[in-house]
């Protein structure tokens, strides 16, 4: 169970993994545009009023692109013989997580919640925050801390094996790639889509 | 006549490289024949096959009965390629480690 949520890298063929990477994409895809979410970035998500399913999916692309280019050059860095699709299936597995939050806004709820919250951002009013809405952001905040340690555990994972990395100067490589993605992908987004 | 070899080397018992007092590497000093008690003795290195782990020498020999083929050794070890790989090197590298020292 632990290999299959935190090292399916090491045990799974690539077709199996491209396969599940590509279809829990485009169901986690589908997924923020009926509950009206958007990725703006790797490691950014919002809620809005509307948003087309061209542009959904072109989020998604533009995220794995731009995750698969980064670690890439990093694996590359680091391991000669590191192989593209191996990359590939490690940016598409990892992100699969994070299409879990979308659901937290089934009926517009965290939505809903925040912009309650934000009448009350005064320090005056602070102490009047309805516990309803609170409530929801808070789990919803708690969520988002251990998807994200989740995904960043899955991409870690994906991107060791592939690159064959080991000791601490590899961990910083790959948080300068994942900064690098995250940056990229958050300005490609604002002004592509 | 493949999996009685691989599982015989399984059963083998681990044969000690290094001295378990001053952990320097062992040496052969004795061998003899089991029909005439012949005895032969001298100072004879191990071969750097011998030195890795048990581990190590059953992937090696997995590596040959499978021609080489990193894939076919994935499937058999039921792992993904890059994992097979990987640990290939990692022997590698502990093969020209021996060899330096």
């Amino acid at each position: 169970m632990k290999t299959l949520l935190f090292k399916p890298f090491e045990k799974y063929s690539e077709q199996k993994l491209l396969i599940t990477g590509v279809l829990g994409t485009i169901i986690g895809t589908l997924l923020t545009y009926i509950l009206k979410c958007k990725f703006i970035g790797v490691l950014k998500m919002t809620f809005v009023d509307e948003i087309s399913i061209i542009k959904s999916f072109l989020d998604s692309v533009i995220i794995v692109c731009c995750l698969t280019l980064f670690l890439f050059l990093a694996a590359k860095y680091i391991y000669k013989k590191t192989r593209l699709i191996d990359i590939i299936t490690t940016a598409l597995i990892a992100y699969i997580p994070l299409y879990i939050l979308p659901i937290f806004n089934i009926n517009d709820t965290i939505k809903i919640a925040t912009e309650n919250i934000l009448k009350y951002s005064s320090p005056e009013l602070a102490n009047q925050m309805p516990l309803e809405d609170l409530a929801p952001l808070g789990i919803f905040s708690l969520f988002t801390i251990l998807i994200l340690i989740w995904f960043v555990a899955l991409l870690y994972n994906g991107f060791k094996t592939a690159s064959n990395a080991k000791g601490t100067k590899t961990i910083v490589i790959f948080g300068i790639a994942l900064v690098i993605a995250d940056i990229t992908s958050r300005y490609l987004i604002f002004h592509l889509n | 006549m493949l999996y009685q070899i691989t599982n015989l080397l399984h059963q083998m018992k681990k044969l000690p490289v290094n001295c378990p007092s001053c952990e320097s590497p062992l040496v052969v000093s004795q061998l003899s024949c089991s029909e005439c008690e012949t005895i032969i003795s001298g100072s004879y290195s191990l071969p750097v096959l011998l030195q890795l782990s048990k581990e190590d020498q059953y992937f090696i020999f997995e590596f040959i009965l499978t021609s080489g083929s990193l894939k076919k050794m994935a499937a058999k070890m039921e792992k993904s390629y890059p994992t097979v790989r990987n640990k290939l090197d990692d022997i590698l590298d502990k093969i020209n480690a021996l060899k330096t020292n």
